[in-house]
């Protein structure tokens, strides 16, 4: 039976329409803050110019680079990107189930509540709410608009492909339901949050185990809401625009399913060197190593189905927006692997380099993707042809050739910042150059990338002004075709126990659990577990090489049934981030912490700490000195030879702030013990007007600084109230506060401010804003302030006391305890003097 | 261009491509071999994690990266310690007065380093104030040129503070103490250059130190 079905377009032209103006909105922040590292005045004092001096301000709180990158971040992941994808998967979608979308008003629903979502992220994050964990910013209320619009989606989608009138499921298809499937597992985990107030919570996750979530999810935003659904839109897409077939079928085969089943893995990559568990830092480098084939995978599936197409490089910019986006991809999974050897990651980690890389997958392949879609879509959707050509190509020339300055302005600072950090003076025995000679002399390449990014949006301008035109050229228009209607019976015939028990899944399965116990079991067993996963995994390959047919048929008959498809493309991501979450939070708890643990925040310090999340500090400073000579010798304490951040040391933090790049130097050892006479005040590397002076104007103390000035620390109250509240949530999700009640708790905090204030009088600290204010006023003044709860926390940074006594024996789940090297051995206890 | 499939490279199949049969609104699909190369790449990279977690636990192949860095800084310490022996053994108050104080360069050196490291507490003219809009604060250092050496006046006195910091016993100026810079930042040679440069700066200070 046939019959005529209308496909949903509408959405498309929304989503797409939508992805272009957040994408100018995205771009145009990027460029705003990658000025902001050259010029601090562009946290805020440019307005007093452009506005004639009517507005007077050393900095705005709302234009600070804390505030904003995340902004950026997430404007250009899940505003721009998110919106493209949407366009693409409702696009291709329909026509590869021929069908429409199952339901209109879920599309409408989706499309309105994303938008909202993204308005309500572009208030809250330059007001300074957020969470504190990078691309998981946004406060839990919107987290839960998220996930709501999510699950619409996902219903939309699934019910879609239940409806369909297309037997088999395209390759497409696997990529978008990795996806969604994916990032509902990744979103909701590591944003699993306790609300001490509207517009705040503490992840329930503190210290590593935050970490190790957090870039479980970090990473696996990339692969699975920048990659999977991306690769499903090239799978779509470039066969459709350069009209040849796609490569090779079992190429999509093998590496869809290698690409969802390691990618999970890689995620403790962005932690390596650290004192992270090694066994966690081996499968994130290893997995990462295993990675490049299937990311090559889609690259070959793309570039190689442009053979034979090749000439339509010259007069179609479709293609070459295609050609040279799955060249970038290529190019950044190439990197990738790479950044992810430890020994390469202990250069790059924290400097540009990781940017740069960033960068060419963000702008090579998501952006000149969304571009060869965007001009391949629009004279389809509005029935015309593509306004211009010749503009389309300039957009291609000025966009590259912005990339190609951004990625290689990166490399540079990245590189160069990473040597220079490294670099021992003649000697050898102290480091050659300050923290500040390394950000001075990558300023150059901080300026070239500003013009490779606005390159970059300028281009993107061009194909707003393109698409523009294109849609008033011509006339929206849904498409309607004919055809055959497909019968309930006629898909999706798979039982259960065909699609789970069966031949193929039953060997990989087992052979899979043999290695999982190679990594867990103690010494001797697993090596044994080891011998028995070589054989199980040689026997894996015979029974495919003697049941070929039999196996590729499953395979066959797996992708005409959604449902069970679904189910085995969840296990497969759902294995690499259990086994190795849900060890490190049964082993790595403050019970089996040996050496140092953390000493916990006093109410005032856990309040400044809340004003460091909050102003986005963890954009540019880490708290995480890695088990790198260099680094223990510029931040670490003289003569303490295992100075390096502990794992209990942060054991207690709510979110983890370890960062992930350094505009500025690591704080782990800012802090220090309690001042003589005081009953709170602490003092560390440096003294509290030094601190004072240094948030009000950096460059006061540190000539060259790119940090912006603080001011409405100064005037702002520091938030009190609310900290019962808070200590109520911390005690829930198990950090051992002890039982305060709420005058206790403002005790503490009036003794403490005034300790500290009573400090910054005495140091004869002066405030311009109050020039008028001395003795006690100044004192009462500050000691209700921000700075001063910023300053308590700054000095409380690396303070712990040693635990245990040493003797610690293997523990179950743990391999690092188990190894039996004399480099196990205890650290010596070292004292906090 | 010839629109017919091409042979492929790795097509064994009757030497031919195979293109399926089925089609996805109009999208065709070949089913080419996978190339050798990749083939090799991905094996390799899972041999390679065999192997190295292997080495790494079943062996004494390598040692803990804090076992590493362990070992290195204290043979770094170690030879910290000797070239501070060292310089010690060439310096006295004559000589930092009479001959490292005397030569430009040296001065210049030092105040290389005065102004990356010491600047931020103790200022470029080392009165430890800076100027906020229209006053002067202090900044957290002691002055430097008010004449007043709390920890002693002799050249080797300065040279001990900028090395070692604020005597162990000291409260500190408004309790927070001055690093070692010795033990961090800075060479003997480099503390021994900056005490010339201070010195140079200060004659007055340190006028009562005779050349012979």
């Amino acid at each position: 039976m046939t019959t005529t079905i209308t496909y949903d377009d509408k959405s498309v032209r929304h989503f797409m329409i939508a992805s272009i103006i957040w994408g100018i909105v995205g771009m145009l922040v990027g460029v705003i803050i990658a000025t902001q590292l050259s010029w601090w005045q562009m946290n805020g004092k440019f307005l007093e110019w452009i506005t004639f001096g009517a507005l007077k301000a050393e900095g705005i709180s709302y234009l600070t680079f804390g505030r904003l990158r995340p902004l950026h971040t997430n404007a250009v992941i899940f505003a721009f990107v998110g919106n493209m994808m949407f366009a693409g998967v409702y696009y291709s979608t329909q026509r590869l189930c021929k069908a429409r979308t199952a339901s209109d008003l879920l599309s409408k629903i989706h499309f309105w509540g994303w938008q909202l979502i993204i308005v309500a992220a572009a208030i809250t994050l330059p007001a300074g709410f957020t969470r504190g964990k990078e691309y998981a910013e946004l406060i839990w209320p919107i987290n839960i608009a998220v996930v709501l619009m999510w699950v619409v989606f996902a219903v939309n989608f699934f019910w879609t492909l239940a409806k369909r009138n297309e037997p088999s499921l395209y390759v497409a298809l696997w990529f978008y339901i990795a996806t969604i499937v994916t990032v509902a597992m990744l979103y909701i985990v590591n944003h699993l949050s306790i609300p001490t107030s509207l517009v705040h919570s503490y992840p329930i996750f503190g210290g590593l185990q935050d970490g190790l979530v957090q870039w479980w999810y970090g990473h696996n935003a990339v692969a699975f809401f920048l990659t999977t659904p991306i690769l499903g839109i090239m799978y779509y897409f470039l066969p459709k625009a350069a009209n040849r077939p796609v490569y090779s079928y079992r190429l999509s085969i093998i590496h869809f399913w290698s690409l969802v089943f390691i990618y999970i893995w890689a995620g403790p990559h962005h932690l390596l060197n650290t004192d992270l568990p090694r066994w966690l830092q081996m499968l994130g480098m290893l997995f990462s190593l295993m990675l490049w084939a299937p990311s090559w995978g889609g690259m070959l599936n793309g570039l190689l189905t442009l053979r034979g197409a090749w000439d339509k490089l010259r007069t179609d910019p479709v293609i070459k927006f295609f050609a040279a986006g799955v060249t970038f991809y290529g190019m950044a999974t190439f990197e990738g692997p790479l950044l992810s050897i430890r020994s390469v990651n202990a250069l790059s980690h924290y400097t540009d380099w990781t940017i740069g890389h960033v960068h060419s997958g963000a702008l090579g392949w998501n952006g000149f993707m969304a571009a060869g879609m965007f001009y391949w879509l629009a004279p389809r959707l509005w029935k015309t042809k593509l306004w211009s050509t010749a503009l389309a190509n300039m957009h291609f020339w000025v966009g590259t050739v912005g990339i190609l300055i951004y990625v290689a302005a990166m490399w540079c600072a990245g590189i160069m910042q990473g040597l220079m950090l490294n670099q021992m003076a003649e000697g050898g025995t102290t480091l050659k150059y300050e923290f500040m000679e390394t950000l001075e002399s990558i300023q150059v390449f901080y300026i070239l990338r500003s013009i490779g990014g606005t390159l970059y949006l300028l281009g993107f301008i061009l194909l707003a002004v393109n698409i523009w035109q294109t849609a008033r050229s011509g006339a929206a228009q849904d498409d309607s075709v004919e055809v055959t209607l497909l019968e309930r019976k006629q898909k999706d015939r798979m039982s259960w126990g065909e699609s789970i028990f069966n031949d193929p899944l039953g060997h990989i399965f087992l052979a899979m659990a043999f290695v999982i116990l190679w990594f867990f079991l103690p010494p001797h067993a697993d090596k044994a577990a080891l011998v028995i996963s070589i054989v199980l995994g040689y026997k894996v390959w015979t029974a495919f090489k003697s049941n070929k047919e039999q196996w590729t048929n499953w395979h066959e008959r797996l992708v005409e049934n959604y449902l069970p498809f679904t189910v085995l493309v969840f296990v497969s991501v759902a294995i690499g981030g259990a086994v190795q979450i849900i060890p490190s939070l049964i082993v790595n708890r403050e019970k089996n912490i040996e050496g140092r643990l953390q000493e916990l925040y006093t109410p005032l310090e856990l309040a400044g700490r809340d004003i460091y999340v909050n102003e986005g500090c963890y954009n540019c400073h880490s708290q995480m000195i890695r088990t790198l000579v260099p680094e223990v010798m510029r931040y670490g304490r003289p003569g303490v030879a295992d100075d390096y951040s502990h794992l209990g040391e942060s054991l207690f933090d709510h979110p983890y702030q370890w960062g992930s790049k350094r505009t500025g130097p690591d704080l782990a050892r800012e802090g220090g013990p309690i001042a003589d006479g005081s009953t709170h005040m602490r003092l560390g590397k440096r003294g509290n007007d030094w601190h004072f002076n240094h948030f009000l104007n950096p460059r006061q103390v540190t000539p060259g600084s790119n940090m912006p000035s603080y001011p409405w620390l100064f005037e702002k109250e520091t938030d009190v109230k609310s900290l019962p509240a808070r200590i109520a949530a911390q005690v829930r999700i198990g950090v051992p506060w002890l039982p305060l009640n709420q005058h206790e708790i403002r005790d503490m905090v009036e003794t403490q401010a005034q300790e500290i204030a009573a400090n910054l009088v005495k140091a004869e600290v002066y405030l311009p804003s109050k020039p008028d204010l001395q003795g006690d006023a100044l004192r009462n003044h500050l000691a209700k302030s921000q700075v001063v709860a910023l300053i308590a926390y700054m000095q409380k940074l690396g303070s712990y006391r040693e635990v245990g006594d040493g003797t610690r024996g293997p523990i179950p789940l743990d391999p690092d305890t188990h190894r039996r090297t004399t480099a196990d051995k205890p650290a010596p206890a070292t004292t906090r003097n | 261009m010839n629109q017919e499939p091409k042979r492929g490279h790795f097509a064994k199949e009757k030497g031919e491509v195979v293109l399926r049969e089925h089609e996805f609104d109009g999208i065709q699909e070949y089913d080419q071999k996978l190339p050798n190369w990749w083939l090799f790449t991905f094996f390799g990279a899972v041999v390679w994690f065999v192997v190295y977690w292997a080495l790494y636990y079943h062996t004494d192949t390598f040692k803990s990266a804090h076992q590493l860095v362990k070992e290195e800084i204290v043979a770094i310490q170690q030879a910290k310690a000797a070239e501070l022996e060292k310089t010690l053994a060439a310096l006295n108050d004559k000589v930092l007065v009479h001959e490292w104080a005397a030569k430009p360069e040296v001065v210049a050196a030092g105040e290389a380093t005065y102004l990356q490291v010491c600047s931020a507490c103790h200022a470029a003219d080392l009165s430890a104030t800076m100027v906020a809009g229209t006053v002067k604060v202090p900044l957290p250092g002691l002055p430097l040129n008010d004449g007043q050496w709390k920890f002693g006046g002799r050249p080797m006195d300065v040279f001990k503070m900028i090395n070692e910091g604020s005597p162990a016993d000291s409260t500190g100026n408004n309790g927070v103490k001055m690093q070692p810079k010795g033990g961090a930042n800075l060479t003997s040679k480099q503390v021994a250059e900056v005490t010339a440069f201070l010195i140079a700066k200060l004659p007055e200070d340190f006028k009562d130190i005779p050349a012979e």
